[in-house]
């Protein structure tokens, strides 16, 4: 999933023994991982398994299409660099590859040295798209597929619910087992509460991004506002067995911004702080002043964030999904409305973590100046 | 004999009710809950249906199931296996891009929306069964 600083593979695609052979000596010797298939299917498995710089495919071959394997491989992965090898006849075929994304081809006979330049050349032009379009690509894909992911987040929940209800209404009729609806009926409430936080959640991202915070600014005490939090999380935390502790410092811990979003912003980081703890762990809200600004930290003793799924963190919709990791519901919007909110308001948000032993996610916000001060910098009407 | 399905789903209500519900029906059922271990359990249960979810995990690893069935040497007997792709999301296959293995592997009537119609669905079901054995 991560791109390491190992070689770059390569994948070689072609019916040809002959032409297998000599391509991989022609890329080894590059100093490249080479890997050679005979056929699309085959190729297509090594590709979504190895996620290569590169592939050179045969247009012409049994079985899949090189035309297929060039669509295909783009559906896998849109950064794989595609050429295909045509025949002389073949050039129109060459075209049709070219629109369905390749990069370039090599017409048959050809030489080392144009494969090789074709190959350096790709493997350049990979790199650059990598470098200088890495977030543009990956956000430009994920507002492709925003939509659909946000009515399948919406949708799951209540087709679970719905069938558990149909389900439940036939067996009926069969003489159901008052056991197995008592349990039904408790899934049926945990994923209306779920489709209710995801909801809540929406509810709140279209608020901060319909620029709530800009127009209701008021006069928001930190002190307080944590603590009210943490009482009603008392109970939570007790049945998970995690201590909450607070130290908050005296003076002044006023910030200006619309209340809820704060209320948000300090309740999903203490959720987050009880939920992927262990047993036993606690939670420790502390606070302090630096440069104008207040400075708050949630730390916890829980299950920590490996650092490769750290620039992911804020990310909408992302969740940690490793084996290692505590299983636990939610949205995956909880972190991302935090830092929109944060940003909001002029402050910053950072973590750090080390995995199996914390995290300590530190909040920085503009301590709250009287409207006087402000005047001068154009109001704040 | 007893039909067997493999549900193929990582929600696990819906697995739990549409196991109960087949199981009143009369067929056997096996579950599995990302697209890596329905594909183990494929060989280890051999099921005469799957029921696939389409959008696990990753927004198409449904199709990986496919893939695999339809290209894997080790999933020679299960090509003709009938299938049957479930989502959440309301979209008929030719909205978006097919894919071959999909394509050949599923047939149109074979796209269902949760939650699934009942009725419908057990029909489905049984003349794929059907239709499965005839051609054992
Ligand atoms: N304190 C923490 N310790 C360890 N992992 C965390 C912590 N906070 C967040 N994470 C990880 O970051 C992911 C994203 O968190 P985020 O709050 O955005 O969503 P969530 O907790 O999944 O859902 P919700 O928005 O409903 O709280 C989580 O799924 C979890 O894997």
């Amino acid at each position: 999933m991560s791109e390491s600083a190992a070689p770059e593979a390569v994948v070689v695609i072609d019916d040809d023994y002959a032409m297998r052979l000599s391509c991989a000596k022609i890329v080894s010797k590059m100093g490249l991982r080479v890997e050679v298939f005979e056929d699309g299917a085959r190729g297509l498995e090594a590709v979504a398994a190895l996620k290569p710089g590169l592939v050179v495919v045969d247009l012409k071959m049994p079985g899949i299409s090189g035309l297929e394997v060039v669509s295909r491989v783009h559906e896998i992965d849109p950064q794989i660099i595609m050429v295909v090898i045509t025949g002389y006849a073949t050039i129109d075929t060459a075209v049709e590859a070219m629109k369905s994304g390749a990069y370039d081809f090599l017409p048959k006979p050809f030489s080392p040295d144009e494969l090789r330049l074709i190959v350096n050349r790709g493997l350049e032009r990979r790199r650059l798209a990598l470098e200088s379009q890495r977030g543009e690509v990956e956000r430009a894909l994920l507002k492709r597929t925003f939509v659909t992911f946000v009515s399948h987040q919406l949708r799951s929940p209540l087709a679970a619910i719905h069938q558990y209800l149909d389900v439940l209404q036939r067996l009926d009729e069969a003489g159901d087992s008052p056991a197995r609806r008592r349990e039904w009926i408790g899934r049926c409430l945990k994923r209306t509460e779920e489709l209710q936080s995801l909801i809540a959640d929406w509810l709140t991202l279209a608020r901060v991004e319909g620029g709530a915070l800009l127009k209701e600014r008021v006069e928001v005490d930190l002190k307080s506002t944590i603590v009210n939090i943490l009482e009603n999380y008392r109970a939570m935390a007790a049945a998970e067995d995690v201590a909450l502790e607070v130290s908050l410092p005296e003076g002044e811990t006023r910030v200006r911004g619309d209340r809820t979003c704060v209320s948000v912003l300090f309740d999903n980081l203490i959720t987050n702080a009880i939920k992927y703890n262990r047993r036993g762990g606690k939670v420790t809200v502390s606070g302090g002043f630096c440069d104008g600004e207040i400075v708050i930290a949630v730390g916890d003793t829980g299950v920590g964030i490996p650092e490769k799924y750290r620039p992911f963190l804020f990310d909408e919709f992302f969740r940690i999904k490793d084996s290692g990791v505590k299983r636990t519901e939610g949205t995956g919007l909880g972190l991302h409305i935090s830092k929109r909110i944060v940003s909001e308001m002029g402050g910053s948000i950072e973590v750090e973590s080390q995995a199996g032993i914390g995290s300590t996610f530190r909040v920085r916000l503009p301590a709250w100046r009287e409207p006087a001060d402000d005047a001068e910098m154009g109001g704040w009407e | 004999m007893c039909a067997k399905v493999l549900l193929i789903d990582d929600d696990r209500d819906f697995r739990t009710s549409v196991k109960s519900l087949l199981e009143s029906s009369g067929y056997q059922v096996a579950e599995a809950d990302s697209g890596h271990a329905g594909l183990l359990k494929v060989l280890e249960y051999k099921p005469h249906v799957i029921v696939l979810d389409i959008m696990m995990e990753s927004s198409t690893e449904g199709y990986g199931v496919t893939y695999a069935l339809k290209y894997l040497d080790e999933y020679a007997e299960f090509r003709g296996i009938p299938v049957f792709m479930v989502s959440s999301i309301k979209e008929s296959p030719d909205e978006r891009f097919p894919m071959s293995a999909e394509v050949e592997m599923i047939r149109p009537d074979r796209y269902l929306t949760k939650p699934l119609d009942i009725p419908r669905f057990l029909q489905l079901l049984e003349k794929a069964v059907a239709s499965g054995v005839a051609t054992d």
